[in-house]
């Protein structure tokens, strides 16, 4: 199993929601978090007064998957996701030793 | 006869059984008392009393000692000794006694303390002062009794301050946990504001006035002081008994889940969860009222500093109203049925001083509600007194009373369709109507000393006008949640409208509400699903918000909305993203003055007078037909004259409106002339059209009150405005001999910033100055900018308290400015800040 960490721009979020579903992905969990990347922050002006943004708002998406459909779900982010502007965000990929249903101690693929 | 933990479990069944039939909780705390009475005994006898028959009783405490033992609650109990515990002998025989009671299935909760323990006030235990408020004594040594009951009294008359003034303190906590609300829509009915809890604290601070007066022992049982309170006691006690039984625990947190199963309960009268949740608000109302009281009556018996300074707020007192001990009275309450606008006056009252009202008035006002509802439901002119009602710094404190007595559903009948309305979903923490009036408290604690994330906020809201309008917005922003079509924003509209319409709220007035309610969805929805880095976002967003003002208005309200769904909804991430919405919104609503203008040939009304043509089309959204039709007809007059002037006073202030030939310096002549009339300018617009014509727009107050006390010169000023316009005046003759005004402290002063932006728009530069008003800043700026050869294309000025934020668009030979004219000008501009 894969854990797929993705790290968007807010307005993107029905996009990938509806791309992930579209592949039949349900289950997720989304974070409203702040940060930035190599876009770093930037310097905001208003009435004459600076200010410095330099964490960005962004959404992150977290969803673990069977490893076989790894490549399927990361694509259908990245085309949901991509504005091709810098700040369109990441997707970080890692290994999941195990996943447990609480409710019923289903494991591994099956407590997806 | 004494129970055996045998027969405990059927005779508890029987119990809730008559529960479910019944839905008496009375009756379960009465009979589970007196088993768990049995019970104890049965146990103590058989361990403590054995090893020590004197020296030694046993009390029940808390709950339990005033027999309101709820099906799951603990049971307290108090282990009294003469001396201090003989552990060797004792203990083994304390522990047989316990684990007899944990086997019978009660949840004990017990503690040993020597008489002269119970008669001191432990500062980190509090509790057990309270607790033994409570007491009953059930068995061992009498004389052990008598020993705490000959001492207590004593020792509670002589720590009465300290004990109160705990027991407030832990009650405010516990209020503030619950952000000091009863309207949660899943409540604790014990912890909760207005909760048993509460009911308690309302006789234990009687108890506590008891002992000092001296007064006999209250008799345990039902309340003898606050009959009204009954009622309240029996569906909170209700919900309690029926929660308790649901989960098989001392679970007191009413879900929606559990609203649903109490109303399937034969015993429940409710037709659905909504009427359930009404009868609780009901009750937890005059629960958190009581108590508010209480505490309040009880914690001003002191001397303290609060006191010294309700004494003081006593001056505030006038011929309608009186202060005393920190509330406020009606003097002539008589007449409220005669004069209900007394009413308004009064909140208008509690609103600017801050001052709650004093239980009297309270109940004056709601005897006079019948009169209240015949009196507001005809069309009247209100909208003064509503408007300054909902102006003032106190506002938030005069709604929650007005909401309170119920003059606010008097006067907005609307309200009602949300009073105590549950609507589920998954973000909402409090009922519409807390909703509402906390939203209102979110905005006007920006006027306090906001913390630096919401500082941004708090300046918006210090430049905003009529913050009444955004406060009426608020309150009937979710009015249409009452219908339950799903359809909230447009079932609010219709609402709206009668009800401003019934205060005689202008039409202006009665647009911006209306706008900023059928927007009130709009940012938040952009802020979380708009790319907002594209152009294309901030256009439509500027097109449907319309101006800065109002962008400002919903830039709030959007920001109270959110921060009144529950504690915590306004986190950080959602500050950022709407400022961002804001700032994207306003720099196009910025960048179209100069930028977006009304093609010659091409006007998008027929109606519209051909004068318009080529001024920025946000005249077209700034001013309504009348205004425009006043302006053409300025417009008529100038062609004849050169120059038409009209000057009137308006809601407080004068506005001068100006259509003439441009020419260079003349906005900064205009500003010099009303500055030489010792004017104040407060805004100011400026547009010119294809023809090379202006129209300008001030608005000004006049704070040595010479247009009132003189209105001939009114005319002088006119006659001198006209002049200096065709240029037959010189203005620093009119200038010379002005007093020089005075400035705040250097500390005080608004840092003056100039800052230029050459991408605002395609034709013109923009420069923005932020700095300290005074009188003629704004003839020195235009000025600068006229003498350094400069052409103001467009202009939009605003003052807000002491700050001037003074946009302006400007060429140079039809062009932008270049880099060296650009440094050249802000030297210039900040030495005249």
């Amino acid at each position: 199993m894969k854990k797929v960490e993705a790290i968007i721009q807010p307005f993107k979020l029905e996009d990938v929601k509806e791309a992930l579903k579209g592949v039949g992905i349900d289950g997720m969990t989304v974070t409203e978090v702040r940060g930035h990347g190599r876009q770093k922050g930037h310097k905001e002006v208003y009435r004459g007064q600076e200010y410095e943004v330099d964490l960005l708002p962004k959404v992150k998406v977290e969803m673990v998957i069977p490893s076989a459909r790894l490549e399927e779900v990361v694509r259908a982010v990245i085309v949901a996701a991509r504005t091709g502007k810098i700040g369109d965000g990441k997707i970080f990929v890692y290994d999941v030793a195990e996943a447990i249903r609480i409710r019923n101690e289903d494991r591994g693929e099956a407590a997806l | 006869m004494l129970l055996s933990k045998l027969n405990f479990g059927p005779i508890s069944e029987v119990i809730q059984k008559e529960f479910a039939a019944t839905g008496d909780a009375a009756r379960v705390l009465q009979h589970r008392t007196a088993l768990v009475d049995d019970m104890v005994l049965s146990a103590f006898q058989k361990s403590l009393w054995l090893t020590a028959p004197s020296g030694l009783a046993l009390l029940a405490v808390g709950g339990y000692g005033r027999r309101e033992l709820f099906p799951h609650s603990d049971v307290d109990l108090l282990i009294l000794t003469a001396g201090a515990f003989d552990a060797h002998h004792s203990k083994e025989a304390l522990s047989l006694f316990l684990r007899e009671l944990w086997d019978s299935g009660l949840r004990i909760s017990h503690s040993v303390r020597t008489v002269p323990e119970c008669c001191e006030l432990h500062v980190h235990n509090v509790e057990l002062s309270i607790s033994l408020l409570d007491h009953r004594f059930l068995g061992g040594d009498p004389r052990v009794h008598e020993m705490l009951a000959s001492k207590l009294p004593a020792f509670l008359r002589s720590r009465r301050h300290d004990l109160v003034r705990q027991v407030c303190r832990i009650a405010r906590e516990r209020h503030a946990k619950y952000r000091n609300t009863i309207f949660h829509m899943e409540p604790d009915v014990k912890e909760a504001p207005g909760g048993l809890r509460d009911y308690h604290l309302v006789r234990w601070l009687d108890r506590l006035q008891s002992a000092n007066s001296g007064a006999p022992e209250w008799s345990i049982g039902a309340p003898e002081r606050h009959p009204e309170l009954d009622g309240a006691w029996r569906c909170l006690s209700r919900l309690r008994c029926f929660l308790h039984y649901q989960a098989g625990r001392d679970a007191n947190w009413l879900t929606f889940e559990m609203q649903d199963e109490f109303v399937q309960q034969a015993f429940s009268s409710h037709a659905d969860s909504a009427g359930c949740m009404r009868e609780y608000f009901r009750s937890a109302r005059a629960v958190h009222r009581a108590a508010l009281r209480a505490m309040e009556s009880a914690e001003g018996r002191g001397g303290s500093l609060l006191v010294l300074f309700q004494d003081w707020r006593s001056r505030l007192s006038n011929a309608e109203f009186t202060v005393s001990g920190g509330r406020v009275y009606l003097r002539t309450p008589g007449m409220l049925n005669a004069d209900p606008e007394m009413a308004l006056r009064l909140f208008q009252f509690t609103a600017r001083h801050g001052i709650p009202l004093s239980a009297d008035a309270e109940r004056r006002l709601i005897q006079a509600l019948p009169a209240f509802q015949e009196y507001f439901s005809t069309s009247r002119p209100l909208w003064r007194a509503v408007s300054e009602l909902l102006s003032l710094p106190h506002t938030p404190l005069a709604l929650d009373a007005m909401c309170e007595t119920g003059v606010l559903a008097a006067i907005f009948p609307e309200w009602r369709r949300i009073e105590c309305l549950v609507v589920r979903d998954f973000y909402h923490r409090f009922t519409v109507d807390e909703h509402t009036l906390q939203a209102v408290r979110h905005l006007w604690d920006l006027g306090g000393a906001a913390p630096p994330p919401r500082q941004r906020f708090a300046e918006l809201f210090a430049e905003v006008e009529q913050p009444a309008i955004l406060a009426l917005a608020l309150l009937f922003h979710d009015i249409g949640k009452g219908g339950g079509d799903g359809r909230h924003v447009q079932a609010a509209l219709p609402l709206a409208d009668a009800a401003l319409e019934r205060i005689q709220a202008p039409s202006p007035v009665r647009d911006a509400v209306r706008d900023l309610i059928a927007s009130h969805l709009v940012l938040s929805t952009a802020m979380s699903s708009r790319d907002l880095d594209d152009p294309a976002t901030a256009v439509a967003l500027a097109e449907r918000v319309g101006t800065v003002e109002q962008l400002k208005k919903l830039t709030l309200l959007t920001y109270a909305d959110i921060s009144a769904i529950a504690p915590g909804a306004m986190t950080p991430w959602r500050l950022e993203q709407l400022w961002r919405t804001y700032l994207c919104v306003y720099r196009e609503l910025t960048r179209e003055l100069d930028a977006e203008r009304i093609e010659t040939g091409r006007l998008p009304s027929e109606s519209l007078p051909a004068f318009v043509e080529g001024f920025p089309k946000r005249y077209l959204r700034t001013h309504n037909e009348e205004q425009m039709r006043r302006h053409a007809e300025l417009e008529a007059r100038s062609r004849a004259l050169g120059a038409a002037v009209d000057i009137r006073r308006e809601n407080g202030v004068f506005i001068a409106e100006i259509v003439a030939q441009d020419r260079p310096g003349l906005f900064a002549a205009i500003a010099g002339a009303l500055a030489g009339f010792g004017a104040r300018i407060l805004k100011a617009e400026a547009f010119s059209n294809s023809r090379r014509e202006v129209l300008d727009t001030f608005v000004f107050s006049d704070p040595s009150h010479n247009l009132e006390l003189n209105p001939p010169e009114m005319e002088r000023l006119r006659l001198i405005l006209a002049k200096v316009i065709l240029g037959r005046m010189d203005i620093r003759e009119l200038l010379r001999g002005r007093p020089k005004p005075t400035l705040p402290s250097r500390h005080a002063r608004v840092r003056p910033t100039v800052s230029f932006d050459a991408d605002a728009s395609v034709t013109s530069t923009l420069i923005e100055v932020v700095a300290e008003d005074r009188p003629g800043l704004l003839y020195d700026l235009a000025s600068q900018i006229s003498q350094a050869g400069c052409n103001i294309e467009v202009v939009l000025i605003d003052t807000q308290a002491h700050k001037a934020l003074d946009v302006f668009y400007v060429t140079r030979d039809g062009r932008k400015l270049d880099g060296a004219a650009m440094a050249d000008l802000n030297q210039k501009l900040l030495a005249v800040c």
